[in-house]
């Protein structure tokens, strides 16, 4: 049995990669996730409620699953997202306090507090494409292919899992940096996953 | 009413990020939520908090809401008997 | 999952709770179970508004008691993080672990850290960077001199049964020897503000499963549970607990609300009870945070898995609902309880009636069965369960 990287995006500011392939797009917008958004011409209106975190990880999805995940509403119980990042929610967090700082303009927003917490954008995903298997999210102070590459195969303990949508996914002060990968058990060896072959598409 | 309905049409726009849509496409006599709009139960959350900001309507809780959100027209009515900003 | 990982035993060596109750396991088991809650009404606690249900840990105790064991270091530390040394010291003291050894590793559950530094009127007192998780960890693992990373887990609310089942998985693999297993948080107005506007709070005391319930109470903790591998050709001392296995699996339905099907509990209870006696299970210790949907969600997942007949308790009557500090709090005193032989109440829980029939249990019961369930279920549609035995 192989472990295989079968498919890959790297989204940046400066830079948008899915499976050795640029896409460029036309700003257009303050926010360039918006300007992916409507370049992909995904028909998703929840996407604008999304804090910016779920936003990236989100669209890398889209692309990193594109012509893989076709079928959107069965479940697939063999699928585990695994993801990783150095801010958490903070990028959201902040916004959350703006509106509960000052006693005289107190008003907590629950639809940005849903978003005070980094695994909604597993949980994002899960929604979109009905995925029901593991669903785990890890701190770092640095990006790690190692952690990462740990992470997924601890994941794989889980007998049940088949298929691991793994990666770094970071929002903060407007820098988006993401790499999501998705792993899966094959029989044939394709690209192998391992720590250097992270490293690679991150870099 | 029709000012406040247009005006609450877009501050509905705004705070449940319906990014996609204009007052035009809303229309106040629709359902807000199940169908029409299809909102849930976040957007109904922040709704709550919409009256009491913007109108100084305090609701404590989701059921309250339930009637009053039936569609704009009638969160314009509620709204207009009741505001105190 | 290797097979020769099925031969490797991964028991709790020592653990210890810091809450409302206690800054022991022994005083908080104490104090459960002669049904005290460490429920109190707070009037605008942490410069809230409103007042609120909480459980909330004695800020005196915890500045003297972490002076006392402090006396290295020079650093300023912050609530979340006292509350995480502290606990975790206390657990140690009961072993003989050498925490400055490679093989000894850190895992932290927690939901939101520092997160009252983001207030304008907190962030003065430290560095821009303490608002990070991982910095905390830095803190913590320092303190010990511990040579590792920690591993850092924000899974919401069931974080505490993902850093269990990551400390399971690592100690099978003989990655490391020891995992020290932290849950804890810390209450502050970015906390309750944010229950507070999802409607979600009770200002009583919560009822867990009962025809009444109407919210759950937050709470917070420190919690820590050393786990230890050893091999099967090593007697195990009796009056241990061993953690046998543990799945999570998400609903893929909405991000804060619980599934309407309890699907997603359901795959995790099925994926951890492989290879389980349904008879062997003294107890199933719930989330049962007291919310209308939670609470039926749950006994909708129990009984997909024909688990209705047994036991069923939540402690989010006596201690709140602990966020990250929640699995490993609640694993804690299931355990300890089960030892002696005993399934402690549902506190709050007086007269039950969820969708799918449970048997809760109302009133401290004896059960001479070995095995327990934790629940936990999390905003982002997570849900785990984790199972474990008493030897």
């Amino acid at each position: 049995m192989n472990i295989n990287i079968a498919s890959y995006c790297r989204l940046t500011n400066h830079k948008l990669e899915v499976n050795d392939i640029d896409i460029q797009i036309q700003k257009t917008e303050a926010s360039s996730l918006n300007d992916i958004y409507r370049h992909l011409n995904l028909s998703y209106p929840k996407f604008f409620k999304m804090d910016n975190l779920s936003k990236a990880g989100f669209l890398a999805s889209e692309l990193l699953l594109k012509n893989i995940i076709i079928d959107k509403e069965t479940p697939k119980k063999d699928m585990a997202i695994v993801l990783m990042n150095r801010s958490a929610s903070l990028d959201n967090d902040r916004t959350y306090q703006t509106t509960i700082q000052y006693e005289n303009n107190f008003f907590p927003s629950p639809s940005v507090f849903v978003y005070t917490l980094s695994n909604i954008v597993n949980g994002e995903i899960a929604i979109r494409n009905k995925i029901m298997g593991e669903s785990s999210f890890y701190i770092s102070e640095n990006f790690s292919p190692e952690k990462i590459y740990s992470a997924v195969m601890n994941t794989f303990s889980d007998p049940n899992i088949n298929q691991v949508i793994c990666g770094w996914v970071d929002y903060e002060f407007n820098e988006c940096d993401v790499l999501l990968l998705l792993i899966r058990k094959e029989n044939q060896e394709k690209i192998p996953f391992n720590v250097n072959n992270i490293y690679h598409l991150y870099t | 009413m029709e000012a406040l309905i247009l005006e609450l049409k877009k501050e509905i726009i705004e705070v449940l990020n319906l990014e996609e849509l204009t007052p035009e496409d809303i229309n106040e006599d629709a359902p807000l939520f199940v169908e029409g709009l299809g909102l849930d139960s976040i957007d109904a959350l922040e709704l709550i908090v919409l009256m009491e900001k913007n109108y100084g309507i305090k609701l404590n809780n989701a059921a309250e809401g339930r009637d009053i959100f039936k569609s704009v027209r009638i969160m314009a009515e509620y709204i207009a008997k009741n505001r105190t900003k | 999952m290797e097979k020769n990982a099925w031969f490797i035993m991964i028991y709790q060596w020592s653990n210890n709770i810091i809450s409302s109750l206690g800054f022991t396991t022994e005083e908080n088991y104490t104090a459960v179970k002669q049904g005290n809650t460490g429920l109190k009404y707070y009037k605008n606690p942490f410069d809230f508004p409103e007042d609120a249900m909480l459980s909330l840990i004695d800020d005196e105790h915890l500045n003297n008691a972490f002076s006392s064991i402090n006396t290295k270091q020079k650093t300023a530390y912050t609530r979340f993080e006292k509350a995480a040394i502290l606990s975790a010291y206390k657990a140690l003291e009961k072993t003989n672990i050498d925490v400055k050894s490679k093989k000894v590793v850190f895992i932290l559950s927690t939901t939101k850290g520092n997160v009252e530094l983001l207030d304008k009127k907190e962030s003065e007192l430290y560095e821009a960077e303490r608002v990070y998780l991982w910095r905390s960890a830095q803190l913590i693992t320092s303190f010990f001199d511990n040579p590792n990373e920690a591993i850092i887990v924000s899974n919401a609310c069931i974080s505490g049964a993902a850093a269990q089942i990551t400390a399971l998985r690592l100690l099978q693999q003989k990655i490391y020897d020891f995992a020290i297993v932290i849950g804890a948080d810390v209450l502050s107005k970015f906390i309750i503000s944010g229950f507070q506007s999802f409607k979600s709070l009770s200002v009583d005391i919560c009822k867990p499963f009962d025809k009444n319930r109407c919210g759950l109470n937050l709470g917070e903790a420190a919690a820590t549970i050393i786990y230890s591998s050893i091999e099967n050709n090593r007697p195990l001392l009796s009056n241990n607990i061993v953690l046998l296995n543990g799945a999570i699996a998400n609903d893929a339905n909405h991000i804060s609300g619980p599934s309407r099907t309890g699907d997603g509990l359901s795959i995790a209870i099925e994926k951890t009870l492989q290879n389980t006696n349904i008879q062997d299970i003294a107890l199933i210790n719930a989330h049962g945070t007291a919310t209308p949907y939670n609470d039926d969600m749950e006994s909708m997942a129990i009984t997909a898995n024909q688990l209705e007949n047994i036991p069923i308790n939540s402690l989010k009557g006596f201690l709140g609902h602990t966020l990250g500090a929640a699995g490993v709090l609640e694993t804690i005193l299931s355990g300890v309880a089960l030892l002696d032989n005993m399934l402690l109440k549902s506190n709050g829980s007086e007269n039950p009636k969820t969708i799918c029939p449970l048997n809760i249990v109302l009133n401290n019961q004896n059960s001479f069965k070995t095995h327990f369930l934790k629940l936990l279920s999390g905003f982002g549609g997570c849900n785990a369960a984790i199972l474990l035995k008493k030897t």
